[in-house]
Parts: C-alpha cells; sequence; structure tokens
C-alpha cells in the first residue's frame, strides 16, 4: 500500500543508529583524561627489616664459622697431613690437589656473590619500571610528587616494619602482596590479600602489621593523597631470615 | 579503582529496576525512531503526492478524465488529495445518475463524502503522533525515576560503611545517571520529531480544507449555472 510507507526501512535505520550510539559510547567511552583519574600506579612498599636481629646475627655469624671448620675438616680429611708424608712427589701433587680444592671453592663463592648482585639489579629495575609506568603526561610533575611521596612511603614503610612481627613459618622468599585503603585521614580503611604468600600465618601476620600502624602519615594534599595513598599495595617479604 | 569504569560496567552493575528503567527507555527510543522514519517517509510522501494531484487538477484537464485515470492506478487505493477527491468525485457521479437529483442535496453529499474522506485522511496522518508525544514527554520521568532509584541504593550502601567516602557512591551515582541520559535522549529527537510532523499534518490538513472548498464551489457553479 503505497499510502502507508512499510515499517522494515524505518527499523533498519533505527537500529543502525541506535547501534552506532552504542558502539560509540562503548569505544570511545574511557578516554585519556577519564583513565588518568582512576589509574593506579602499583606503589610497591618494600617491608624488609632493616636493622637485623643481633640474636640471628650472631647466629649467622656462628654458623659460617661452623661451615668453615666443616669445609676445613673437609679438606684436611682429603689431604694427608704433608709432615708425615716424606715423598717429594706426592707432596707436589697433593699441594696441587689443595690449590684445585681452594679454586674451587673461591669459584662458588664468587658465583654467589654473582647471584646476589643479579638479584639486586633485577629488584632495581622493577623499581624503575613501576617509576616508568607513570603516565607520560603526568609524568613531569610525577617526578616532584614521587619525591614527596618517597618520604611518605619510607615512613609507612618504617611503620609497618615497627608493627610486623613474623610468625614461625616464615621462610625467605616468601611473598605476600597487600592491598590498603586508607581514608584522607591516613587511617587504615580495610587490607586485603592481593597475592598470598601461600602461608595463611605469614599473610595474617603481614595484614596484622598493617591493622596494627592504625594511622599513617599521609600528604595533606588531596590530590597527590588519592593518586597514591587512597589505595596502595604493599609487598611483604622477610630478608633476613636464615631459613 | 583497579578497572576503569566503563559504560558497559555500569550498566550490567546496575541494580534490576534501574536496569529495567534503561531497557524501557531503549526500547521507547528504538520504537520512537522508528516512527520517526516512518512517520518523515509517510509525510513527505504524501505531501509529494498532494502537489503532483494540484498540479493536474489545475492544469485544466477534464475531471472525469483525471478520476478515471486515478481508478485504474494503484489498484483505486488512493493517500492524500487524491482520496478526498475520489470520494467526492465518486458521490457526484452516483448523484448525477439519478435525474431528479436537488443540486442542494448533491452539493450536502458530496461535501459530506470529502470531510469523511479528509477525517479519514487526517487519522492516517496522526497515527503514532500521539505515541511519540507519549515517549517525549514520559522518558524524561523514566530515566529520572531510574536515577533516584540508583543514588537511593547508592546512598543506602554508603551508611553501612564507617569511612565514608565520594569513592563508595561515586559509582552508585554515575550509574544512575546513565538512566537520566537515556531517558533524555529517547525523548529529544521524539519532541522534536512530534512538533515538526504534527505542524506538517496541519499544513497538509489545510490544504486539503482548501481543496474541498475549491472544489464545492466550482461543482456549486456548475450545478447552479445550467
Amino acid at each position: 500500500m503505497s499510502g502507508n510507507t512499510s515499517y522494515v526501512l524505518p527499523f533498519m535505520l533505527a537500529s543502525l543508529l541506535h547501534g552506532v550510539v552504542v558502539t560509540a559510547l562503548v569505544v570511545k567511552w574511557p578516554d585519556e583524561s577519564f583513565e588518568t583519574i582512576t589509574s593506579d600506579e602499583f606503589l610497591f612498599l618494600d617491608a624488609m627489616l632493616v636493622e637485623k636481629n643481633p640474636y640471628r646475627e650472631k647466629e649467622r655469624q656462628r654458623d659460617n664459622v661452623n661451615k668453615k671448620t666443616i669445609a676445613k675438616k673437609a679438606l684436611e680429611a682429603v689431604i694427608p697431613d704433608p709432615v708425615e708424608n716424606k715423598d717429594e712427589k706426592d707432596q707436589a701433587q697433593i699441594d696441587a690437589e689443595r690449590l684445585a680444592m681452594e679454586e674451587d671453592l673461591a669459584r662458588e663463592l664468587a658465583r654467589s656473590q654473582q647471584l646476589e648482585r643479579e638479584r639486586l639489579e633485577r629488584r632495581k629495575n622493577e623499581q624503575s619500571l613501576s617509576l616508568a609506568i607513570l603516565d607520560e603526561q603526568e609524568y613531569r610533575r610525577a617526578i616532584t610528587d614521587d619525591e614527596k611521596a618517597q618520604a611518605y612511603v619510607a615512613q609507612i614503610t618504617r611503620e609497618i616494619i615497627k608493627n610486623w612481627s613474623r610468625p614461625p613459618s616464615a621462610r625467605n622468599g616468601m611473598e605476600a602482596i597487600l592491598k590498603v585503603f586508607l581514608a584522607p585521614t591516613g587511617e587504615v580503611v580495610s587490607v586485603s590479600v592481593l597475592a598470598s604468600s601461600g602461608s595463611e600465618s605469614f599473610d595474617r601476620s603481614a595484614a596484622l602489621a598493617v591493622q596494627k600502624a592504625e594511622r599513617f602519615l599521609v600528604p595533606t594534599d588531596a590530590r597527590q593523597f588519592e593518586r597514591n595513598f587512597r589505595e596502595f599495595t604493599v609487598l611483604f617479604r622477610p630478608e633476613d631470615l636464615r631459613l | 579503582m583497579a578497572e576503569t569504569l566503563s559504560i558497559v560496567d555500569l550498566i550490567l552493575n546496575a541494580s534490576l529496576v534501574v536496569q529495567l528503567v534503561m531497557g524501557s527507555l531503549f526500547v521507547a527510543s528504538m520504537a520512537s525512531w522508528i516512527m520517526i522514519f516512518q512517520r518523515g517517509f509517510n509525510l513527505n510522501a504524501t505531501i509529494r503526492s498532494n502537489t503532483e494531484f494540484e498540479d493536474e487538477i489545475w492544469s485544466g484537464k477534464d475531471w472525469g478524465k483525471i478520476y478515471l485515470d486515478m481508478q485504474a492506478r494503484d489498484e483505486g487505493i488512493h493517500f492524500g488529495m487524491e482520496s478526498i477527491f475520489a470520494a467526492g468525485f465518486k458521490e457526484y457521479t452516483r448523484m448525477k445518475k439519478q435525474k431528479d437529483a436537488d443540486p442542494d442535496a448533491i452539493m450536502q453529499n458530496v461535501q459530506r463524502f470529502m470531510r469523511s474522506a479528509m477525517s479519514l485522511e487526517e487519522e492516517r496522518l496522526e497515527t503514532h503522533l500521539s505515541f511519540l508525544a507519549t515517549v517525549g514527554s514520559t522518558s524524561p520521568y523514566v530515566g529520572l525515576f531510574g536515577t533516584v532509584w540508583g543514588i537511593m541504593n547508592a546512598f543506602r550502601g554508603l551508611a553501612t560503611v564507617q569511612q565514608a567516602s565520594l569513592a563508595i557512591v561515586a559509582p552508585g551515582i554515575s550509574e544512575a545517571l546513565v538512566a537520566t541520559a537515556m531517558g533524555l535522549f529517547a525523548a529529544i529527537p521524539a519532541v522534536i520529531a512530534y512538533n515538526r510532523f504534527s505542524a506538517q499534518v496541519e499544513i497538509i490538513v489545510k490544504r486539503c480544507e482548501g481543496f474541498i472548498d475549491e472544489f464545492s464551489s466550482i461543482l456549486h457553479r456548475t450545478e447552479y449555472a445550467n
């Protein structure tokens, strides 16, 4: 009927229009300005125990001494007393063996030191990576802000370390990442475990350390607080344990 | 907030009532746009055919011939001015067949038939316009209802937390405001289209009335001349 235009074309046009509007909204919605408000850089607070437990230190020294003596004993066990051995040829051979063994030990030591260095290097890289994540357009501002933030971070780290009493089951290499939400006044709103260390008691001790602090010193500048301290992650990693 | 708030998340995480409101508004917007396109095409076609018809009628051709041509084309179904002319002319020829027809009676009958054809035509032109008016006037309220409901819930959630902060209510308010945005999105085109189409319908009706007057005055002249 020519009088009443059919509804097929209008329906298609209306669908097309709505489809365009919806896709435009979905695709274009998260634009840059919106993202920077809600973006959060992972701020890792390395909660390492800085001062060494004197008792543990002593124990470690004793341990090292023990190791050395054991090594010495082992050497002595392999190498017969040179005084008892009169043979010149044997003596030379034994000397050579001893030298080789000592070299082995030195190599071993150098290797472990190398590993330690590499580990430190990697850690440094990680930290610089988290800095590099900073948004480009905010970069310049972020540098000065970061310097200010670092002081607060250090303070918060100290607070947490002070309150952290680790369970006996804690081992080197355990890592727990906690997410902490703060009120603008610095009070702890909530703590949640982001990545468990695998040991529940360890996680609990870490959460307790944050909760015991109750209140942290945070920047009074609201923008800076929102950016870095509204919520942040804390990495708990015991460094000085023997085991 | 670890993830950015996309509009999809906002809609998916909204409460059921707000989602229903959004859904109904989307349907209303969809329907009103279908009506807008349909009406737009229809009214344009009507105006075009009316202009063509007027050109034909006042070109000095024999009206009886025009009527027969019209009946032959489009299977005898007409719209716009053509239908009014067809109704009037058909009645006129029918009355003329009766030998003792009174000119007054012929005039009145023809006019009555044309009037009724025109009111049918008017009705056809105004279909869906009331729907557009309804969408235009109510969907902002529906959207507002969704927003009020969403904000209500957002603040109720605020009551249960100890540390009240903007971050807790902000997503709720944001998702609630999506409902208002959708209401306005549905309402604005509907209102504009309603105003435009009702103005167009009025113009068409005026021209039809003018044509009826001219038709009857010509009829009057021919009837009383002899």
